[in-house]
């Protein structure tokens, strides 16, 4: 089937319109995927997708609702907005309610066609990789993808957002084991606009991660409850920020429910912590989900919190100021070696994933932490089993002491590594 | 969904083509205001093809005539570019084909305006008897999956699961000022209208969150290290799925799960009989019903643990071939574009016959652990899930409620150390379980008492 996008999303507008609907947001997203996938260290499946989606907004008397639909003939659109209509004059009235005005931009990056022998010269490279240099690690699944990503949103008040958006991807996981015993899970991946330039292995950290699996089938537990120094990896550090971006956003500030609801402009983390967005990231496209172009932000400049995250709709039932947003997100890199960083520790761990359930408003959290490494007297030693950390996310922030130079980049978010002191391990 | 006559690629070892459209209904109120109004439908037509050991797979978002030719072409071509990986060992996958046709009968479905209605009544009632509250969250859910199948050695069919799920959120301050919240969950089989959803259902609900909230404003932290615990039934669902399901997948136990050297070896209390069921406990039909899988298999309950043994793992046709099982129909996949995996159906903690009160007053010092968010599994069988409620128990009575905590072990360690398991029987089907792609599952369970890890000071 081919699709004309644009052409499509207008028309789709303007039959909304007719409907009776006072305002509406149409996107349009058609997106093609060839991902030729490894299981149990092996190529196993070469999978080719199209997918449409057609998300239709739609607002009547200050009510509004959404839908979604993947076939686009024309009686499927047609019975979408009818009954989107219906649904609409049954909700509350909500002064909340809007879309956005006057938001103009097209944006295009990244490969638009994929290259299948690059795919499959990169699952090669990565299982010759782990045949010679990490045999007991098994890639139990893995891939190798290139994605394009064409979408088309309008608004009834003249926003017209466009973009074309190629990219490969590269991902590894599994475990290592011998003589009976198995490491933890572990897996590396992410997203790049060409993945031609190394081995695929040196792409994202997945070379280290193959060699830290297999360091980690011999385990052992702590001896004893401690408080120590956490050196949270690229990998941890993800928790942190994810819990951080959800205390901004809608959820937590609709709800209530944030630490920070009253913070702006007030430093809330440590001083030497620095985030800022990279929302042009490779796979991605600079326009927030409620129709907006999202400019760079500087969300936490030398631990001063800047901005609240809020959609428009959450701007306009909490009164915070709106700050269009999209993913990707930086922390700057520090002035010390990762390798300093962890002969300054002389009781703690580095922590390369935290495996713990969603930590609540209030950030009390405690989790397991897998393939992950005790430090004692700045030394790196055994791989640990069934140790825990606990502490509070908001603490956290406050009472980073270094970031190291070294960093990840996955293509999304690209973080250093990140020392923390006084968390309890058990 | 199309009623045209499926046909899988011809001229492979083993093809397969399906339909499957997933619908979902979802309504979010927040503090009063409908966030999320929400219908979507997600419809398409896949087909995948082994060939000389590999697979091709490929979909469209249609389900004419002209999108099955096109994905049977494609995913027949997906397959042969793979041989350009070389030979593979030849492997004889099981292939007893099914065919039948397993749709859902439940009552009419809510209203829109009555489920609105609900929505802002429980939003007032909240405001009226909870003046500490400084929020209530209610979200709804509804999912539906529809697959019409058919594979080249004789399987098609029609298979068909529901579920609907409640999520009622209430958010106050702690002692110190700091937001905490509490969830409860209600799920099952069918939509709203067969969950029974109504404002004098819910009310009973809602206080007895409101109660345990208000134990949670003042509550302690748990002392980190292994404690004697009590699993309540709502959690003891999600230690049998976490803990000792995943490692229990055939996937997992290719890629080294440690499960994969312990059949017939004991690795829980002989307390413990533990099993993914396909449709049936008992003679009622359980809340994710699998008839017939996405592979077309005849779908058969796998028992994992009887009596504290390993006894056997959940596979696909082709994990089946490998490890050189039975092939127990539980290849799974989430919407027409993700190929079937090897998943979890109805996974479950047979009932003892203690009564839940004497296992928790026989505790002189632990925990009793009563709600969840969610858990993650391990190929090492170490698990763990996240505790959004709990209590002490000091000799033999409940104490103060305890913080956000975590709860973990080594499954095989942990479930020998189960001495009590009390004869309730919880369902629930609520959330997702993720493994490249989500799916639904549900978890079963009664209370537990053993020895496990509580993160903590």
């Amino acid at each position: 089937m081919s699709v004309d996008i644009q052409a499509l999303a207008g028309e789709t507008l303007a039959r909304m319109k007719s409907a009776g609907f006072d305002d509406a947001q149409v996107v349009l997203t058609i997106s093609e995927q060839d991902e030729l996938n490894m299981a149990h260290n092996e190529p196993s499946l070469l999978r080719s997708t199209e997918d449409y989606a057609l998300s239709l907004t739609g607002l009547s008397g200050g009510r509004k609702a959404t839908t979604r639909l993947t076939e686009l003939d024309n009686d499927s659109i047609a019975h979408s907005i009818t009954t989107l209509f219906e649904r609409a004059q049954l909700a509350p009235v909500d002064e909340g309610n809007a879309v956005s005005e006057g938001q103009q931009s097209t944006f295009e990056q990244g490969p638009q066609e994929g290259d299948l022998d690059l795919l499959a010269n990169k699952v090669e490279e990565l299982l010759e990789f782990r045949r010679h240099n990490t045999p007991r690690m098994a890639i139990e699944e893995g891939a190798a993808l290139h994605r394009r990503v064409r979408q088309q949103l309008l608004t009834s008040r003249g926003t017209s957002l466009a973009c074309s958006v190629g990219s490969y991807g590269l991902t590894a996981m599994g475990t290592a084991s011998e003589g009976g015993k198995s490491s933890s899970f572990n897996g590396a991946g992410g997203r790049a606009n060409d993945i031609a330039d190394k081995n695929a292995a040196d792409y994202f950290g997945i070379a280290d991660m193959l060699k830290e699996t297999e360091r980690q089938i011999e385990t052992r537990p702590i001896d004893g409850n401690f408080v120590g120094d956490v050196i949270f990896a690229p990998g941890a550090v993800s928790d942190l920020l994810g819990w951080l971006i959800q205390q901004l956003g809608d959820g937590a500030l609709l709800a209530n429910a944030s630490l920070y609801r009253t913070k702006v402009g007030e430093v809330v983390t440590a001083p030497i912590l620095n985030i800022h967005s990279r929302f042009d990231a490779p796979g991605g496209a600079p326009f927030s989900d409620d129709g907006f172009v999202t400019p760079p932000l500087k969300l936490i400049e030398a631990g001063r919190l800047n901005m609240l995250l809020p959609s428009l709709y959450g701007s306009r039932k909490t009164g915070v100021a709106h700050t269009p947003f999209s993913s990707g997100w930086t922390i700057a890199t520090g002035d010390i070696d990762k390798d300093a960083m962890i002969a300054d520790v002389k009781r703690g761990a580095i922590v390369n994933r935290l495996s713990m359930g969603s930590p609540g408003p209030s950030g009390d959290f405690s989790s397991v932490i897998k393939n992950s490494f005790l430090i004692e007297n700045g030394k790196v030693g055994a791989a640990l089993a069934e140790t825990m950390i606990a502490g509070n996310m908001a603490q956290m922030l406050r009472d980073i002491t270094a970031i190291s130079k070294q960093h990840i980049d996955d293509g999304t978010y690209d973080f250093p590594w990140i020392r923390v002191p006084n968390l309890h391990f058990s | 969904m199309s009623s045209n006559q499926l046909t899988a690629p011809s001229g492979a070892a083993y093809s397969e083509t399906r339909q499957h459209e997933v619908r979902r209904n979802q309504l979010v109120m927040i503090d009063g205001s409908l966030a999320t109004n929400s219908e979507t439908s997600e419809g398409g037509t896949s087909a995948r093809v082994w060939n000389s050991g590999y697979w091709g797979f490929a979909s469209v978002p249609a389900t004419d005539s002209a999108s099955a030719a096109k994905v049977a072409k494609k995913a027949t071509d997906n397959a042969a570019v793979m041989g350009r990986f070389g030979e593979q060992p030849k492997i004889d996958m099981p292939l007893d084909a099914h065919v039948g046709e397993y749709g859902y009968n439940g009552r009419p479905p809510m209203s829109r305006k009555e489920v609105i209605e609900l929505l802002e009544a429980l939003n007032a009632h909240c405001k009226k008897q909870f003046p500490d509250v400084k929020s209530a969250t209610f979200m709804l859910q509804e999912e539906s999956h529809a697959k019409r199948f058919a594979t080249s050695n004789g399987s098609s069919g029609l298979s068909s699961i529901n579920r609907a799920a409640a999520y009622l959120v209430l958010t106050a301050d702690d002692k110190n000022g700091n937001p905490v919240q509490l969830m409860q969950t209600f799920s099952g089989k069918g939509n709203f209208a067969d969950l029974g959803l109504s404002f004098d259902k819910l009310i009973p609900e809602l206080a007895e969150l409101h109660r345990h909230l208000q134990a949670k404003r003042v509550a302690v932290a748990p002392r980190g290290g292994k404690h004697t615990v009590v699993i309540s039934p709502e959690l003891a669902g999600m230690l049998a799925h976490e803990a000792m399901g995943h490692p229990c997948e055939a996937d997992i136990v290719l890629g080294g799960a440690v499960t994969g050297n312990l059949v017939d070896q004991q690795v829980a209390s002989e307390l413990i009989t533990m099993v993914d069921f396909a449709n049936t406990y008992g003679s009622q039909e359980l809340m994710i019903p699998v008839y017939v899988d996405d592979e077309g298999t005849e779908a058969r309950d796998a028992v994992l643990i009887e009596k504290g043994i390993l006894k056997h793992f959940m596979t696909s046709r082709e994990t089946a071939a490998k490890l050189g099982i039975a092939s127990t129909g539980n290849a799974r996949a989430y919407t027409f574009n993700d190929e079937p995996l090897v998943r979890m159906r109805n996974t479950a903690i047979l009932p003892g016959s203690r009564k839940i009160e004497d296992i928790i007053s026989e505790v002189d010092d632990g925990y009793y652990l009563m709600k969840t968010g969610n858990g993650q599994a391990d190929s090492t069988s170490e698990f763990m899930f996240g505790i959004t409620l709990a209590y002490e128990i000091k000799n033999g009575k409940l104490g103060n409620a305890i913080t956000d905590t975590t709860v973990s072990g080594r499954a095989i360690d942990m479930l020998k150390t189960v001495d009590a398991v009390s004869d309730d029987m919880y369902w629930e089907c609520n959330g997702y379980c993720g493994k490249k792609q989500p799916m639904i599952v549900s978890l079963g369970g009664p209370a537990l008492r053993a020895r496990a890890h509580l993160g903590g000071q």
